[in-house]
């Protein structure tokens, strides 16, 4: 990694975790039902994305920068556990379990469909 | 500061936890107030959920609408005083709701059973750090009010304040142990006062207020409608209604959570604005006083939902809340003498004088 590699894997990042913050809450606010559609909403697309990174083949630095630095600040993990956590707390179980498969499934298919798209390039 | 009993003005402000004044935050800036005029009661309420005139929604329920959660600071003293900081804190507050409510400081002439109306709301302030025996002193309070059978009890604990004359602010590390809580108590006059003679000899020196209220319902049973008001008194100043719904993170409403589902409602069809605040303690109806418990993941803290509007328009905030409180739940109302909306469009017909006492 050279400097100016380290300078764009902050700056993609950073920029990165704006975007998911103005999705996330733009979403959330016009859905406000219960369920967090803004963090899925940007896992699922981030998923994608990723999918054709990868699909694209996209390697070495340019993949640590996009990959980690990028997508890698775009999706995230913990807000999805946190609010999987505000419904159980909220005795909204069968959110919850909502929240957590249809995440994981619609993730894998996101992430194969991007593969494909990233292939298909 | 010694508070003597009598009459008394609570000012409420509604505001949200990013409002500024002159570069720093306001919250800070209306408590440094509250804090300089020594006024005998100052606390700072932070919202689970909710919304204000033109605002978005705010809810720590999503990560993304939580950095700016909506915030009740509240401050209670003779009506002299308050009307005197008044000015100051218009000048400082923006574009926040303000409003000025009669209230009474309970002790001496000035006792629950001297209330005009058959249903009082009695707010008792404690500090956390103090105890009643083996239990912090709300929960004591909780007790004494859920043995005399008055219809719910809510603690809410302030993120900042004055509790027992004390500037108190919760800090992140500092364990929080002394910030102080309100406890807000409705239900029947006769009731009302016997757990004022229980706290008077349980609590060294009870800080506690009363104010009039209507009980509309309770645990689904129809009981009253807010009283039938113009929007303005017979010296053409306004006039406007308070509805209150105390419920519990529990309560629900077909499968909805009833106060998100409150709030949502109100926010569709187009309410100026509403605030959840989340109790740590308290109870409504037949059940037991409960809050959080260890290891369990559901949480169980009681809810106060304040929803402040024109009376013609709290009628339609009115079958909103009486069709969600169906089956559980409390829902009070109360008359606000002054307020005051700022910022562009806001309104204070009458600035902010009371509005004559209604017979």
């Amino acid at each position: 990694m050279t400097a100016p590699a380290w300078v764009a894997l902050a700056l993609l990042g950073g920029g990165a975790a704006l975007a998911r913050f103005l999705l996330d809450a733009a979403l959330a606010e016009r859905v406000a039902g219960p369920f967090p559609a803004g963090t899925l909403a940007v896992n699922l697309s981030g998923s994608i994305l990723l999918g054709v990174v990868a699909g694209a083949a996209l390697h070495g630095v340019a993949l640590t920068i996009v990959a980690s630095g990028g997508l890698g600040s775009y999706t995230t993990f913990s807000t999805w556990m946190f609010e999987s956590h505000r419904l159980g707390e909220a005795g909204r179980a069968s959110l919850l379990w909502l929240n957590v498969g249809l995440s994981l499934l619609a993730g894998l298919a996101a992430l194969s469909l991007g593969h494909w798209l990233g292939g298909a390039l | 500061m010694s508070i003597l009993p009598g009459e008394a003005l609570k000012l409420t402000l509604y505001f949200g936890e990013h409002d500024r004044h002159r570069g720093r935050f306001l919250s800070e800036a209306v408590l440094d107030l509250f804090e300089r005029r020594r006024l005998a009661i100052g606390i700072l309420l932070r919202g689970a959920e909710g919304f204000g005139a033109g605002r978005r929604l705010q809810t720590d329920r999503l990560l993304s609408l939580s950095e700016d959660l909506p915030l009740v600071a509240v401050a209670v003293d003779s009506r002299e005083r308050i009307e005197a900081a008044v000015p100051e804190l218009v000048e400082t507050a923006g574009d926040g709701l303000l409003t000025l409510e009669r209230a009474r400081f309970a002790g001496g002439d000035h006792q629950p059973e001297h209330e005009p109306h058959e249903e009082v709301k009695l707010t008792v302030y404690t500090g956390r750090r103090e105890r009643l025996g083996r239990v912090p002193a709300h929960v004591g309070v909780v007790a004494a009010l859920h043995r005399q059978g008055v219809a719910g009890a809510t603690v809410l604990l302030g993120v900042d304040g004055m509790a027992t004359g004390r500037r108190l602010r919760a800090r992140f590390f500092a364990g929080n142990a002394a910030v102080p809580a309100m406890t807000i108590a409705v239900g029947e006059r006769e009731r009302i006062a016997a757990a004022m003679d229980e706290l008077n000899g349980l609590l060294e020196r009870p800080v506690a207020t009363l104010e009039a209220i209507r009980v509309c319902r309770r645990d689904g049973r129809a009981l009253a409608r807010p009283r039938a008001l113009a929007d303005s008194d017979a010296a053409g100043l306004g006039v406007w209604t308070k509805l209150m719904v105390y419920c519990s993170e529990r309560s629900e409403h077909r499968g909805h959570a009833l106060h998100l589902e409150l709030i949502r409602r109100l926010r569709a069809e187009g309410a100026a604005g509403a605030t959840a605040l989340r109790g740590v303690w308290g109870y409504h109806g037949d059940h037991a006083p409960h809050g959080d418990r260890l290891l369990a993941l559901r949480r169980h803290v009681p809810i106060v939902v304040p929803i402040v509007d024109t009376p013609s328009r709290c009628e339609r905030w009115f079958e909103i809340a009486a069709e969600l409180t169906g089956e559980t739940g409390l829902l009070t109302s109360e008359t606000v003498p002054a307020l005051r909306i700022g910022g562009p469009g806001g309104h204070s017909e009458g600035g902010l004088r009371l509005a004559g006492p209604l017979p």
